[in-house]
């Protein structure tokens, strides 16, 4: 019996929309929570080896999923004809097991941190902390959209779907989710980000001087790289000036974009590759540590 | 002793401008473009990753299936909006199938569900059938854990989105996913036309780490970027592993462009927009439709904010020199 198979029946399942899934459901966010305030409550002693047990456990999966040969081509129903293949085949059905249950664990974090952040100013509003008017518009916002976030979910999923994509026949539940969604969180969300335009003019006018011969090089060309960034520029600097030379001429070295590609491809390609290097060795190295527990933090102390 | 306090010169005014006083400038700049130059248009010459996009994108075969990796939400809207518009339009346009999901953003699907709602209703006013879910177009939602899912489709599509069930036009109940024309045929990654990635996330790189090996070799690869993201995606193009890359506004300003006048249409010699590399297969675009979107429409207001960039890193040079100039003569 293949125990990866999720499609056969068994304890660990339960048709779509069936109440015992319902229940299965409930049941498992129960003990959930009960193993993760039972962890909570136990001493850092046993606390600690269960925390890094499970943490290896889990590590060990993927260690061994990219690093043991993977099956290439694999056709439905093939068995495997040796130990190597074997285990190449388990792990590739175990990665649909596991990528639900990681999955649901992020699910679960998401819940854990709204849970935090509800108790933390929940608890700011009624003792009238400090500043306690931002705790309660936090809070009034968050269930504003979970209500109508769901009441939307309602309406639009189920027999209703495919008329709710006509505006027509949008009800109060439909409006009120556009107009916290789309009228205010994500109106609120791009305002935050266009922030940063100032923040770049205001660096770029401060930071950016000819004080070195590296300043000078660099500053060169990231003037290219912007220039080559507005179309009107290039086309004045290549159709206008240098004639839009073919491509197996001398002169198409020099117009504007070919300089910039040839900045692009030449060192920026090659900087960003040296970087990216060196960023995945440290994250080896740190995987590596969290990994056999290694950090104190992580092992959850 | 009282001190003497000293002025300041206007070498040392030029590199102290007060910070209100910029950003008033970039508000006033950026809104000549946005306010009195509505419908201006600006020449441009597209880039390579950028034509290697639009050329996979109108070379793929009518009802055939794209997977579509859309992680963006409206705080890069300015980019991101105007990519899925174009991408969209691209493949509403050649009768492609496409199956949505995300894996970046709990919001990601409800932005995309909006903009096609959008979408639609431009298709009604040209005249063309609306993409229809289930027969079209399919939103899977969102899937958390970007890491995770993506290997869980690498290893086997049918079972990364087992149990997704959406309403088929006129009935009732909804049924599974894979019942759907749009998700019949597809039993691993590499049976969908391209997979396509709309980011402005770490997703990119997630994406290239887990399906490069099953897509990269047969060019089934693109991705859509956010400028600031432009950089570190084109190490992937340079070697190889996406067939194409639209990268920040203008890659979508680019992509507009082609949509409209084509690519060496009607022959490489006369074209307005001319490939070297696809100088023997001109591709005519989609003439008298609605090509120009959110790309042709800020691509002014980015010369003006560009422009503004340099100006003051100019200036604030000025300011340097001038004051070094004059400590040198005291």
């Amino acid at each position: 019996m293949n125990l990866f198979l999720q499609a056969q029946p068994s304890f660990w399942n339960a048709p779509s929309y069936s109440g015992e899934l319902w229940i299965k459901l409930l049941l498992g966010l129960a003990v959930g929570v009960g193993l993760i305030f039972a962890l909570m409550a136990a001493p850092v002693q046993v606390r600690r080896p269960i925390v890094a047990a499970v943490t290896f456990i889990s590590g060990l999966f993927y260690v061994l999923f990219y690093f043991w040969p993977n099956p290439v081509q694999r056709q439905d129903g093939q068995l495997p004809r040796d130990f190597v293949e074997n285990v190449g085949f388990q792990l590739e059905d175990a990665v649909q097991v596991v990528v639900p249950i990681t999955n649901i664990l992020t699910a679960l974090l998401l819940g854990l941190g709204i849970y935090s952040l509800f108790r933390i100013h929940f608890r700011k509003v009624s003792k009238m902390q400090r500043d306690w008017g931002f705790s309660l518009v936090l809070l009034g916002s968050m269930f504003a959209m979970i209500i109508f976030g769901y009441w939307d979910w309602i309406t639009t999923h189920g027999p209703n779907e495919v008329l709710m994509e006509s505006r027509s026949n949008w009800g109060f539940a439909n409006y009120g989710r556009d107009l916290l969604f789309n009228g205010i969180l994500q109106q609120m969300d791009a305002a935050m980000f266009s922030l940063i335009a100032f923040f770049i003019l205001s660096a770029a006018y401060r930071a950016f001087r000819v004080r070195s011969v590296e300043a000078t090089i660099m500053l060169l060309t990231a003037l290219i790289m912007m220039l080559s960034l507005m179309g009107a520029v290039t086309y004045f600097v290549d159709t206008k000036m240098l004639g839009d030379p073919r491509p197996d001429s001398m002169l198409f070295n020099f117009t504007l974009t070919e300089v910039a590609k040839w900045i692009k491809d030449t060192f920026q390609t090659s900087s960003l590759r040296g970087i990216d290097f060196g960023v995945g060795i440290g994250a080896l190295a740190m995987g590596l540590r969290l990994w056999l527990s290694l950090e104190r933090q992580g092992a959850g102390a | 002793m009282a001190q003497v306090e000293k002025q300041p010169t206007l070498g040392d005014r030029l590199q102290s401008l007060p910070k209100w006083m910029l950003y008033l400038i970039l508000i006033v700049v950026m809104s000549i473009p946005l306010v009195f130059m509505k419908g201006c248009k600006v020449p441009g010459k597209p880039e390579e990753s950028t034509v290697d996009l639009f050329y996979k994108l109108m070379t793929l075969p009518e009802g055939s299936t794209v997977l579509l990796s859309s992680d963006w939400t409206n705080s890069t809207a300015g980019e991101s909006a105007g990519q899925f518009d174009s991408l969209m339009r691209i493949l509403m346009r050649k009768n492609i199938k496409v199956c949505i999901f995300t894996s970046a953003d709990p919001q990601a699907p409800q932005v995309a569900r909006d903009e096609l709602m959008v979408l639609n209703e431009e298709r009604k006013k040209e005249g063309d059938k609306p993409y229809e879910q289930w027969n079209d177009y399919l939103i899977l939602g969102y899937f958390p854990n970007a890491e995770g899912t993506l290997n869980a489709i690498r290893s086997n599509v049918r079972k990364a989105f087992d149990g997704k069930k959406k309403l088929p036009p006129g009935e009732t109940v909804p049924r599974d996913v894979f019942l759907s024309p749009v998700l019949q045929n597809i039993k691993r990654v590499e049976d969908f036309q391209m997979v396509l990635v709309i980011t402005a996330s770490k997703t990119s790189n997630i994406t290239i780490e887990r399906l490069s090996d099953k897509l990269s070799a047969d060019g089934k690869l693109g991705m859509m970027v956010t400028g600031v993201m432009g950089p570190e995606t084109q190490v992937y193009y340079a070697s190889g592993q996406l067939v194409g890359l639209s990268k920040g506004l203008k890659g979508v300003f680019e992509l507009e462009q082609m949509m409209a006048k084509g690519l060496n249409n009607p022959d490489f010699a006369t074209a307005e927009i001319r490939s070297e590399k696809y100088k023997d297969t001109p591709i005519q675009g989609f003439p008298g439709k609605q090509n120009e979107g959110k790309g042709t429409k800020y691509y002014p207001t980015l010369h003006f904010a560009l422009g503004l960039l340099i100006l003051a890193v100019i200036i604030g040079n000025i300011g340097m020199a001038m004051s070094r100039r004059q400590g040198v003569e005291k």
